[in-house]
C-alpha cells in the first residue's frame, strides 16, 4: 500500500514540475501574467506531492513498513522512533528524497511569496529551481526509489549507520545544512532570471539579499553544527579534520559570504553588481560539485556513500549546469541593465568599497586553495595513476595567513569611509583596537606560541573583535547620551539599522570563532592513561578516578561506559561516563566521548577499553572550544537579524 | 557574445569535469598492493631519538612498519593497539616512519602518548616512495626474510593487528 501511494505521489511531483518548468519558461519568454500563475499553481502541487512522499516515508520508517524498500534497507523494529525519523537522512535514497521535498518546498513558498512580481523574471527563477528539483526528482523517481516494494516482505532490517544513530545532532545538522544547501538554488534561479530578462533593479536585489542572507544563515549553522556533532561523537577531540565534504559546505559558504558584501557594495555605491551575480552562480556550482562529492563515491571521505550507480548521472547533471551557467553569463552580461541603485560612483584607493574587493578577493583565494587541495587526489590520481592525500597541515599553512588578512579586513572595513578616507583620521580610529590585538599577540608568546603565521592570527581576530564590539556600541553608546529617551531603551538603538548591527554580530562571531580556533588548535593538550580500579590518575591539574565499568542493553545496541569520577584540585566536577558501543551491524565499536565543557576550556574524554579492572581512556584539554560554538551562534543571529526591516522605518510605516 | 568569459569558462569547466570524471572506477579506499610477496626495500634512517636504524641489520627478525603522523585521525587512533603490541611482543621489531609530518610536533605527540618503539624520519620521504604509501596510516608487516607478508591500509584493528602478526611466525 505505502509503496504505491508513495511512487503515485512522487509521479505526481514529477508531473507537476515538469510542467512547471515549460509554464515557468513560457512566462519568462511572453512575459505573461497567465504563464506565471499556472507556473505558481504547479510549482504548489509539486511542492505538495513532495512534502507528502516524505511525511508517507517517516510513517513507514515509524511503523517498521518493510515493504518499503528503504524502510528494508535502513530501519529496524528495535530502532527508537526518534532515530527511525532520523534515518530518513541516513542513506543515500532517503537523502534524495529529503533533498527533493527541501527543494520542492522552497520553490512552493518562493513562488507564494513573489506572487505580485513581475511575472518573466518569477517565471525564469522558479522554471531554474524547478530544473533543479526536477532532476532530483528524477532519481528519487526512477531505478533507486526508495519506495520500491519489496517482496517477499522481511520481518526485520538492519538498522540505519550506526554513527547517524549516536547523538542527537543528528537530527538536526542535516536538515539546517540541507537548508543552506539546497536553498541555494534560490538566490541562483533569481540571478538566472535577472540575466535572462536583461534587468538587475533594487527591488529584485533586495529580494535577492532576503532569500540569500537566510539561506547563508542555514548554511552557517549547518557547517557548525556539523563541527560540533564531529566533536560530541567521534572522539578524536576535534570539531574540523579538512574532509573533502566539510570542504564541500565550506567552498560555496565562502563565495556565498563574497557574494553578500558584493551586494553591499553594489547596492551603496553601484559597483560590484555584476561580480555579485557571478559569485551567486558560482556558490551554486559549487553546491552542485559539494553534492557529486558525497553521492558519488569518487572521494574519499566520513561522509561519502559507497561507490554508487548515481555518479556518472550527476556528473553529467553537474556539466550541464556549469556549461549553462557559462554560456548565460557569456551571452548576457554585457547586454546586462543594472539598476541597483546609485550610479557608480568614484572611490578612492583607500575606502570601504576598497576593503570589500580586497576581502573578496581573499575570499575567493581562499576559495581556490580549499578547492585545489580538495580536488587535488583525484587530478593526482588522473595524471600520475597514483593516490595520494592532502592532509591538515597544507590547508593550515595555506589558509592561515588567508584567514588573519581577513580579520585584519574587517577590523579595518567599519573604520574606513565610503569614497576615501583619510589617513591621519583612520589611523586614530585604529590605533586603540590594533594596541589590544597587539598585546593578546604577546600574552599568546609569552603562554609559549612561536610560530608567525599563527600569533599574527589570533592579533588580527582580537583586533577584530575590538572593532566588532565598538561598532555595536557606538548607536547604544549615542542613544545613552542623548536624554531623549530612557536609558533602558538605548539598546534598541541597534535594531534602528539593522543591516549594521547584523553585520558586526557576525563580524564579532567570525572573530571569535577564529580566536576559538587559533587557541583550542594551539594549546590543544592530550594524553592516554590506564587506570586500574579503584585507582586514579592526575593531569593537568585533573585528577580522574575509575569507578567501574558498566553494561547497557539497549535494542539497537550494547555500550560499554566507564564510570569515572573527575576532580579538579580539590572541586569535583562529578561523574563522566565516556562510552563504546557495539551496534549490529559494524564490527568496530563507536565511542561516546564525554565532556565537561566550560568557557576556559573542555576536558574531553574517549574510551579506547572498558574492563572490569583497567580502563584505557584518551583524554584531551582544549582551551575556549564552547568560543568556536559561541561563534558560530553569533553568525547565525547577525544574519538572521540583518534582513529585517528598520525600526524606524516599520514606526513610519505603521503611522 | 562574450568571447572571453566563454574562454575562460571552458578553461575551467572542461579539465574541472574531465577530473571528475576520471575519478569512476577507482575506488578511493582500495589500494593496489604489488608489494605483498617482494623483498622490502632497504633503508637506513634516523629516529626521533637519534638511533640510527637500517632494516638489513634486522634480518633474522620480523618487522613492523607502520606509516603515520599526528594530524591524521585513524593513526592516534591505533596508537595503543601498537603500542600496547610492541610491549608485549618482543620478539617482533616494531617500527615507526613519520609521514609528511614535522618531527618536533611528532615527538611533543609522542611524550603525551607514549612511545613503546623508534618512529624514523625520512626527510626527503624516500621511503614513502619505496614503499608505494598512498596515504596514512599504513602498515606493512616485513618477515624474518625481509620480504613483506602483508600489508593494512587505513587505521588498523587489534584483529588485523593480530592476523598480520600470525603471518609473521
Amino acid at each position: 500500500m505505502i509503496p504505491t501511494l508513495g511512487r503515485a505521489l512522487l509521479f505526481l511531483g514529477l508531473g507537476a514540475t515538469a510542467a512547471g518548468i515549460s509554464a515557468g519558461v513560457i512566462a519568462g519568454w511572453r512575459r505573461s501574467p497567465e504563464a506565471a500563475r499556472w507556473t505558481r499553481h504547479l510549482t504548489l502541487v509539486s511542492a505538495g506531492a513532495f512534502t507528502a512522499a516524505t511525511l508517507l516515508m517517516i510513517y513507514a520508517l515509524l511503523v517498521h513498513d518493510f515493504s518499503v524498500a528503504y524502510v528494508a534497507d535502513v530501519g529496524s523494529t528495535t530502532t527508537p522512533a526518534m532515530i527511525s525519523v532520523v534515518s530518513l537522512w541516513s542513506s543515500l535514497d532517503g537523502s534524495m528524497l529529503f533533498w527533493a521535498f527541501v527543494a520542492a518546498a522552497y520553490a512552493g513558498v518562493f513562488a507564494w511569496r513573489t506572487r505580485f512580481d513581475d511575472p518573466a523574471r518569477v517565471g525564469w527563477a522558479i522554471a531554474v529551481q524547478l530544473v533543479v528539483l526536477l532532476f532530483f526528482a528524477l532519481l528519487v523517481a526512477g531505478e533507486a526509489t526508495p519506495f520500491a516494494l519489496v517482496d517477499p516482505v522481511p520481518a526485520e532490517g538492519p538498522g540505519p549507520n550506526p554513527l547517524l544513530q549516536n547523538h542527537i545532532l543528528m537530527a538536526v545538522h542535516p536538515p539546517t545544512l540541507y537548508l543552506g544547501y539546497v536553498g541555494m538554488a534560490v538566490p541562483f534561479g533569481m540571478a538566472v532570471a535577472a540575466l535572462a530578462t536583461g534587468k538587475l533593479d533594487a527591488s529584485w536585489t533586495s529580494t535577492m539579499r532576503a532569500w540569500s542572507l537566510f539561506v547563508w544563515a542555514f548554511l552557517t549553522l549547518g557547517i557548525v553544527l556539523g563541527g560540533w556533532w564531529s566533536y560530541e561523537v567521534l572522539g578524536w577531540g576535534g570539531y574540523w579534520a579538512w574532509d573533502p565534504v566539510e570542504n564541500a559546505s565550506l567552498l560555496p559558504w565562502l563565495t556565498f559570504t563574497a557574494f553578500l558584501h558584493s551586494l553591499i557594495v553594489a547596492q551603496r555605491r553601484g559597483h560590484l553588481a555584476l561580480t555579485a551575480l557571478v559569485l551567486v552562480i558560482a556558490s551554486f556550482l559549487l553546491t552542485m560539485l559539494g553534492t557529486f562529492m558525497t553521492r558519488s563515491g569518487v572521494f574519499n571521505s566520513v561522509h561519502s556513500f559507497t561507490q554508487s550507480p548515481i555518479g556518472p548521472v550527476f556528473l553529467v547533471f553537474l556539466a550541464t549546469c556549469l556549461v549553462g551557467s557559462v554560456l548565460l553569463l557569456a551571452a548576457k552580461m554585457d547586454t546586462l541593465k543594472i539598476e541597483i541603485g546609485p550610479k557608480p560612483r568614484h572611490s578612492g584607493l583607500i575606502s570601504r568599497e576598497a576593503g570589500f574587493l580586497l576581502a573578496n578577493l581573499v575570499l575567493i583565494a581562499f576559495t581556490a586553495t580549499v578547492l585545489l587541495g580538495t580536488v587535488y587526489p583525484l587530478i593526482n590520481q588522473a595524471i600520475t595513476g597514483e593516490q595520494v592525500s592532502v592532509g591538515g597541515p597544507y590547508y593550515e599553512k595555506m589558509t592561515l595567513p588567508l584567514m588573519a588578512g581577513l580579520l585584519g579586513l574587517m577590523g579595518l572595513g567599519p573604520a574606513l569611509p565610503w569614497g576615501g578616507a583619510s589617513v591621519p583620521v583612520l589611523l586614530k580610529q585604529l590605533l586603540p583596537p590594533a594596541l589590544i590585538g597587539l598585546i593578546v599577540g604577546v600574552i599568546a608568546f609569552v603562554m609559549g606560541l612561536d610560530r608567525p603565521w599563527v600569533l599574527l592570527f589570533l592579533a588580527t581576530s582580537a583586533f577584530a573583535v575590538v572593532v566588532s564590539l565598538r561598532e555595536l556600541w557606538a548607536p547604544v553608546g549615542a542613544a545613552l547620551r542623548s536624554d531623549k529617551h530612557p536609558a533602558l531603551e538605548a539598546p534598541l538603538a541597534l535594531l534602528r539599522s539593522p543591516r549594521r548591527t547584523g553585520a558586526h554580530i557576525a563580524h564579532l562571531g567570525v572573530a571569535v570563532l577564529a580566536i576559538s580556533i587559533g587557541f583550542s588548535t594551539a594549546f590543544k593538550q592530550e594524553v592516554e592513561l590506564s587506570i586500574a580500579l579503584g585507582e586514579s590518575a592526575e593531569w593537568n591539574g585533573y585528577t580522574i578516578g575509575y569507578l567501574g565499568g558498566e553494561r547497557i542493553d539497549d535494542p539497537h545496541r550494547t555500550s560499554t561506559r566507564a564510570r569515572l569520577a573527575v576532580f579538579e584540585g580539590r572541586h569535583d566536577l562529578g561523574e563522566l561516563k565516556p562510552a563504546l558501543n557495539k551496534y549490529p551491524r559494524m564490527s568496530q565499536a563507536i565511542g561516546t566521548p564525554a565532556v565537561i565543557s566550560r568557557l576556559r576550556e573542555d576536558l574531553y574524554i574517549s574510551a579506547v577499553r572498558v574492563a572490569a579492572e583497567r580502563v584505557s581512556i584518551r583524554a584531551f584539554l582544549q582551551p575556549l572550544v564552547s568560543g568556536v560554538w559561541l561563534g558560530g551562534l553569533l553568525l547565525v543571529i547577525g544574519s538572521l537579524i540583518a534582513p529585517l526591516p528598520g525600526l524606524r522605518r516599520r514606526r513610519k510605516e505603521a503611522a | 557574445m562574450n568571447w572571453k568569459v566563454l574562454v575562460i569558462g571552458a578553461v575551467l569547466v572542461v579539465p574541472l569535469v574531465w577530473i571528475l570524471a576520471s575519478g569512476f572506477g577507482h575506488n578511493p579506499r582500495a589500494i593496489p598492493t604489488t608489494t605483498i610477496g617482494s623483498p622490502a626495500a632497504d633503508f637506513s634512517l634516523v629516529s626521533l631519538d637519534g638511533e640510527k636504524v637500517r632494516l638489513s641489520e634486522l634480518r633474522g627478525e620480523p618487522v613492523v612498519l607502520n606509516f603515520w603522523s599526528t594530524w591524521c585521525g585513524p593513526c592516534v587512533h591505533e596508537h595503543p593497539l601498537l603500542q600496547a603490541a610492541a610491549t608485549q611482543r618482543k620478539d617482533v621489531v616494531f617500527l615507526g616512519v613519520l609521514y609528511g609530518d614535522d618531527a618536533d610536533t611528532a615527538r611533543a605527540y609522542l611524550a603525551r602518548a607514549g612511545s613503546a618503539y623508534p618512529t624514523l624520519v625520512d626527510d626527503s620521504q624516500r621511503i614513502v616512495v619505496d614503499y608505494g604509501v598512498a596515504g596514512v596510516p599504513e602498515t606493512f608487516f616485513i618477515d624474518a626474510e625481509g620480504v613483506i607478508a602483508h600489508k593494512v591500509s587505513g587505521g588498523i584493528s587489534q584483529a588485523q593487528l593480530m592476523a598480520g602478526l600470525e603471518l609473521l611466525k
